[in-house]
């Protein structure tokens, strides 16, 4: 590495920074949920933010903030109360092709096998029969599953399964992936596994894709963010952003990742507290 | 005789012999103007950084003796 690489200007603006329109948009979004007791609570509240093409964006918080709220919205699968969701400028009418979404259960079909997940898929966006066979053993191989595409998703290990859904996500080649903790149920094993995968994949993709990853592990927001935003304790609303620029893939025990997670951590705790306490 | 001065930089300060004070501006200019081009280079990074963030963390990487990456975080409150 030269010199001039090495000290390239660490705050680069995120690659589709420069676009008039984000790609995920969110304006005073407010979401309220109706208890079947009939109380209302306000699940989220007046959050704003923006997601830029290319960005990996981490939408952290305890539990009951809201974030999972968000993503939904963003992947269509539930309206706002108040305020607007936008995707490439326009409002968010209902799920679409170009956003994938992976939830923490994988959600495979039991009855197909491995590839038969990943091409039902691709079927479903129009691929032809041939090339989806060919496109979801590329991808089976690229999450290190390619001895295991023949094989029913419960003959798989709880990570492999979760790889599985990786690959299905992304052979269709969304634009986002909207992740709702897909790590959060793995052993720490296979955990840091599929972060480092999700990183190299990443790496590999030149940063194609935008990312919007919800989770309540700080450690997993630091390692893999281009920008944590962390949410309050219900009401959900957005107190803290963090910009990480640091090249990947990046370590747990790298300082500037150490040094992000307890500053976050600290700031969680006291939210957390908060909510106890009221 | 007329003192003879070549800079206008101050004499060293003989009421601080610990250096608990800032360093005096004849020390950081000689500092300054013992830096490499590569040093000079990485400090000039630091400093456009220090000016453009307001509360954050750079780390500098350092291997086999020089800086092989700068990284930072910067934070923003949004309440």
């Amino acid at each position: 590495m030269t010199m001039a690489e090495a000290l390239r200007d660490p705050i680069e603006p995120p690659p589709g920074a420069g676009t008039a329109i984000p790609k995920l948009s969110v304006r005073n979004l407010v979401k309220v949920r109706r208890s079947s007791a009939g109380s209302i609570t306000t699940a989220v509240d007046r959050v704003s933010f923006d997601v830029h093409r290319g960005e990996f964006v981490c939408l952290l918080g305890p539990s009951g903030c809201g974030k999972t709220t968000i993503l939904n919205i963003l992947a269509g699968l539930d309206r706002p109360d108040e305020g607007t969701a936008l995707l490439d400028g326009r409002a968010i009418a209902g799920p679409g092709p170009d956003r994938a979404v992976l939830f923490q259960e994988p959600a495979l079909f039991p009855w197909l096998s491995v590839a038969g997940n990943v091409e039902l898929a691709l079927r479903l966006v129009g691929v032809p029969a041939e090339e989806r066979r060919r496109r979801a053993r590329g991808w089976l191989e690229a999450v290190g599953l390619g001895r295991h595409a023949d094989e029913q998703p419960h003959e798989l290990s709880a990570g492999m399964r979760q790889r599985a859904a990786l690959a299905r996500a992304l052979a269709t080649d969304p634009d986002v992936l909207l992740c709702d903790e897909p790590f959060g149920a793995l052993d720490a094993q296979a955990r840091e596994l599929l972060q480092d995968e999700l990183q190299r994949m990443w790496v590999q993709g030149e940063g194609a894709k935008t990312f919007v990853f919800v989770t309540h592990n700080v450690r997993e927001a630091a390692l893999l963010a281009d920008r944590v935003l962390v949410m309050s304790a219900a009401p959900g609303r957005l107190v803290e952003e963090q910009r990480i620029f640091a090249p990947r893939p990046r370590r747990l025990d790298d300082p500037l990742v150490s040094r992000v997670v307890s500053d976050i951590h600290e700031l969680l705790m006291s939210e957390v507290g908060k909510g106890a306490a009221s | 005789m007329a003192e003879e001065r070549t800079s206008d930089a101050p004499t060293p300060d003989v009421t601080d012999p610990a250096g608990t004070a800032e360093p005096a501006p004849a020390d950081v200019d000689a500092a300054l103007a013992a830096l490499t081009p590569e040093e000079r280079e990485v400090l000039a990074k630091v400093a456009d950084i220090v000016r453009r963030i307001r509360f954050g963390t750079v780390v500098l990487v350092i291997q086999d003796g020089k800086v092989v990456q700068i990284e930072m975080a910067e934070k923003f409150r949004l309440r």
